[in-house]
């Protein structure tokens, strides 16, 4: 069944190539009023999906692509004027000098924050506006035509029409396969937990402002494509790169529907052919416009395509597919830990020497912490509210660094390196309120978690359905998954769920999943109990003992002392910032300050 | 120099006016309100146009200042609180008060045409020699109005009630509103005074520019890059990299070149995002994080 929908994957894929070139030809053979309609069109639908990839997929509204786009139209130009190279050599050369600016506009804004990164790429809008207004070189206001794309030979252009048709296409076709791909790609539910769940994606092993950076240049350059392309269809004056044009692209991709693969290109075509259809005053055009600007935001925030699937939604379970599927365990056969950083380290799975950390200072809130986790135990970690519980976790997850002490894991010291790095040691952990992807999937949230076993994801994700090694991994990913989550209980008819769709209960067994698919060394979780119910509950424990009996190693954090006591070898007890005592459970209960500080006896 | 630097002053409070109105709606909001600059352009059109059909002066600018606050308050009616009300943490309003800028922006082309309106000349018309340097009492009275706008905020904001529930709406709303806090009622305060404050400059400003529909552009980028300089966090922060941007700018023109303002706050604004992303006012301000990175062995900072 597999092989036939593949087969007719291919088949509507070639239908739909064989109708874009039918199209394109129809284009490049029409009279030249319908081609500058289709073609400005087209140059918009490139820019929206290129726009959408960063606003859409990873939450970054950007308002630099009006001055991106510029770079890629004027550079073209004046580069063609002026140094006569060859306009196919420019095409890099503009890509690569967008996709620069945007790498250096999102290093630079993304530090401090998403909104941070709006107002910048706004402000460098208007720095190319007013750079090309004022520029002898770029002629100021009056602006310049651009250089002509060589035309077919003589008979050929008999056959196929006016050649700048067809690179125009070859635009818009690169940009669809590169967006389609990335959407279609592992990386996909990666970057949406970039968005909507950065501490999971860390925690994961996702770089995250790396990951940011990376996907607004890619989006940079993909505008700058589109302002080669442009230089060649009409005359450019700085008007057609103002700010204004940045916040048109930001409505067509929300009037259409962001983070849809269709609704980028829906709405630039929607947007696109307006000025066309209705000819009015130019002043009341305007008028018109920004009104639209407002009510698409305001009525509309899902865009069209966002209407039709919630439409569609609500179809869908009036009629009916009410599974109030309880999760229930089941006993999996133990696989064998094969994580290469079990073999280090020997039998001290985790090990944190003289801790401190303040996040004032002045105002410790850990002081000389010791604690030793034996490797293949359940070592629990107690302490009353306040006691540094959370912090010494992020201290050991990365998430923070110590001011003192050292961490080694399975004999690294790791205390320097950043949380994404700590996956790569067999490192996993969990939250205590689980922050996931609400528009995924539990299978593809639970994919993220093997984020860090999968090689060069990101660079392989621009043309995912292309490379056979590619669907190998993506076929793998949602066994190794659909493993993990059939292990903590979440059988098949789960598994398409979207995660908004689920219980509290399901969530945090999800988030589990995630965090044990990529067989880790060592586990560390964060009030996994908070908000479970009885049954729940003891159905964690029994996950617990199970990744126990696979060797690996395990840390709880909990406030049922009944259930720490109950499940755990060691236990380690804060109180204030400062260690009270940590050893084997048995010996810790009858501790006489335990009971004090923490049991209230 | 002196007349660089009072020059300087008296365009920087006019961007810094401007520059606050951002921040006072930013600081309860958490929204930048794109189309605080054509608020400015409101109440100098209408003064205009008032004073043209024979009202008295004081009497159009009143009315122009209880529009362009009135105003303030529509958009957020029209424009923030929908888009807020669906998704709190969205950035869709940069869509829909840019929108609405040009909507504005439009509209007052179409009444007014594109060309400029003269403003009363008022106070303008009278001189002030010191030693050194030559204000108009319009340019004093902007002075005084600037000084007074961030010590009347930070009044309010630290001495009252009013402020430190504020304080705490900018904070957390949702907790803020769990002891009583109207979140609602601040927000349309918020956008009040940023449309009050946006329409004094303008009005502050007007004997200089006179009326077009394209001042709220200039003022409004002018203003937001003052924000930029000073940071948005703290409207005070805000007014000050207006000072900073105006006697900078007027410095540029004296000493690089008469189009140096052109240019100038660009590479001004790249500076400071460079050096101090925050804003050269903001609360953690750079040498202070400078100083803590340095001692990072003893603190320890963030991963």
């Amino acid at each position: 069944m597999i092989a036939a929908l593949r087969k007719r994957s291919w088949i509507t894929t070639v239908i739909l190539l064989v109708a874009f070139a039918a199209a394109t030809l129809f284009a490049a053979k029409a009279n030249f009023g319908l081609q500058s309609v289709i073609t400005v069109t087209a140059i918009f639908v490139v820019l929206a999906l290129s726009l959408d990839l960063v606003a859409g997929v990873v939450g970054l509204y950007s308002l630099g692509h009006a001055g991106l786009f510029a770079i890629g139209a004027y550079g073209t130009t004046l580069l063609a004027r002026d140094l006569h190279l060859n306009v196919f050599l420019l095409l890099p050369i503009v890509i690569i000098a967008a996709a620069l600016v945007g790498a250096l506009l999102g290093a630079l804004s993304l530090r401090v924050s998403g909104l941070y990164f709006a107002m910048t790429t706004f402000i460098f809008t208007i720095i190319v506006y007013v750079t090309l207004s004022n520029s002898a070189w770029t002629m100021g206001l009056q602006g310049l035509p651009g250089p002509l794309f060589p035309n077919f030979p003589r008979d050929v252009q008999d056959i196929f029409g006016r050649s700048v048709i067809w690179a125009v296409a070859a635009v818009v076709l690169i940009t669809i396969v590169i967006v389609w791909s990335i959407r279609r790609s592992a990386f996909y539910p990666v970057l949406l937990a970039v968005r909507d769940a950065e501490p999971y994606a860390r925690a994961n092993g996702v770089r995250t402002s790396l990951v940011k950076v990376g996907i607004f240049a890619l989006s940079a350059g993909l505008a700058g494509m589109a302002g080669w392309a442009f230089s060649f269809l009409v005359y450019q004056s700085p008007g057609q790169f103002g700010w204004v044009q940045s916040v048109n692209l930001l409505v067509m991709v929300i009037i259409g529907g962001m983070n849809t693969r269709l609704g980028p290109i829906l709405g630039a075509v929607l947007v696109g052919i307006f000025p066309f259809v209705v000819k009015i005053d130019p002043f009341l055009q305007e008028v018109v416009f920004g009104a639209v600007f407002v009510i698409v935001v305001v009525f509309f925030p899902r865009g069209i395509i966002g209407l039709v699937d919630l439409v569609v939604r609500k179809i869908r379970s009036a009629m009916g597919r009410g599974t109030t599927a309880v999760p229930t365990v089941e006993p999996v056969a133990v696989a064998p830990a094969a994580s290469a950083a079990t073999t280090r380290g020997g039998d001290i799975a985790l090990s944190a020497k003289g801790i401190g950390f303040s996040y004032v200072p002045g105002v410790p809130v850990l002081r000389d912490i010791d604690m030793v986790v034996r490797r293949g135990t359940i070592h629990g970690l107690i302490g009353p509210n306040g006691s540094g519980k959370s912090t010494l976790v992020n201290l050991i997850s990365g998430e923070l660094r110590p001011v003192q002490g050292e961490i080694e894991l399975n004999g690294d010291r790791v205390e320097q390196l950043s949380a994404p790095s700590r996956p790569a040691h067999g490192l996993m952990r969990t939250f205590q309120s689980a922050v996931l992807v609400r528009e995924l999937s539990i299978l593809e949230n639970t994919t993220v978690g093997l984020y860090s076993t999968v090689k060069r994801i990101a660079a392989r994700s621009v043309i995912w359905p292309l490379l056979p090694s590619a669907r190998r991994d993506s076929r793998m990913l949602r066994e190794k998954a659909g493993a993990a989550l059939e292990s903590v209980g979440l059988q098949k008819s789960w598994h398409g769920t979207q995660l908004r769709d689920v219980p509290h209960g399901v969530e945090q067994l999800t988030q589990l999943a995630s965090s044990i698919v990529s067989d880790p060394s060592v586990l560390v979780l964060d009030e996994p109990l908070a908000g479970l119910s009885g049954a729940e509950v003891t159905h964690v424990a029994e996950i617990l003992h199970r990744l126990r009996e696979r060797g690996v190693t395990v840390i709880v954090i909990e406030h049922q002392t009944r259930f720490i006591f109950d499940n755990c070898d060691d236990v380690t007890v804060l109180a204030a910032g400062e260690l009270v005592t940590s050893g084997p459970a048995a010996e810790v209960r009858a501790n006489a300050r335990v009971r004090e500080v923490y049991l209230g006896q | 120099m002196l007349q660089v630097l009072l020059s300087g002053l008296t365009v920087g409070t006019i961007y810094g006016l401007v520059a606050m109105a951002f921040a006072v709606v930013f600081y309860v909001t958490k929204v930048v309100n794109f189309a605080t600059g054509q608020l400015l352009m409101v109440s100098i059109l209408l003064t205009a146009g008032l004073v043209r059909l024979g009202l008295p002066d004081w009497l159009g600018v009143g009315i122009a200042l209880i529009a362009s606050t009135v105003l303030g308050v529509i958009i957020y009616f029209v424009a923030v609180r929908p888009v807020l009300k669906f998704d709190r943490f969205s950035f869709a309003w940069l869509v829909s008060t840019l929108g609405i800028a040009i909507v504005i922006q439009a509209t007052f082309a179409i009444i007014f045409g594109p060309a400029s309106q003269p403003f009363p000349r008022g106070l303008h018309q009278i001189p002030v020699h010191l030693p050194g340097a030559t204000l108009t009492v319009q340019e004093i009275l902007t002075l005084v109005v600037g000084a007074l706008a961030v010590l009347g905020w930070e009044l309010v904001r630290r001495k009252t009630l009013v402020g430190k529930l504020g304080m705490a709406i900018s904070t957390d709303p949702e907790i803020a509103s769990t002891f009583g806090a109207n979140v609602t009622a601040y927000a349309v305060g918020a956008f009040a005074i940023g449309g009050f404050l946006a329409g004094l400059a303008g009005i502050l400003v007007g004997p200089i520019t006179y009326g077009n529909p394209y001042l709220g552009d200039t003022y409004g980028i002018s203003g937001f890059i003052a924000l930029m300089i000073g940071g948005i966090q703290r409207p005070a922060a805000a007014m000050g990299g207006g000072l900073i941007l105006g006697v900078l700018s007027i410095a540029a023109n004296s000493y690089i070149g008469a189009q140096a303002s052109d240019w100038f706050p660009f590479v001004l604004v790249l500076l400071v995002l460079l050096l101090a992303p925050n804003g050269v006012f903001a609360s953690g301000d750079s040498l202070r994080k400078l100083f803590r990175r340095r001692s990072s062995l003893t603190v320890g900072g963030r991963a």
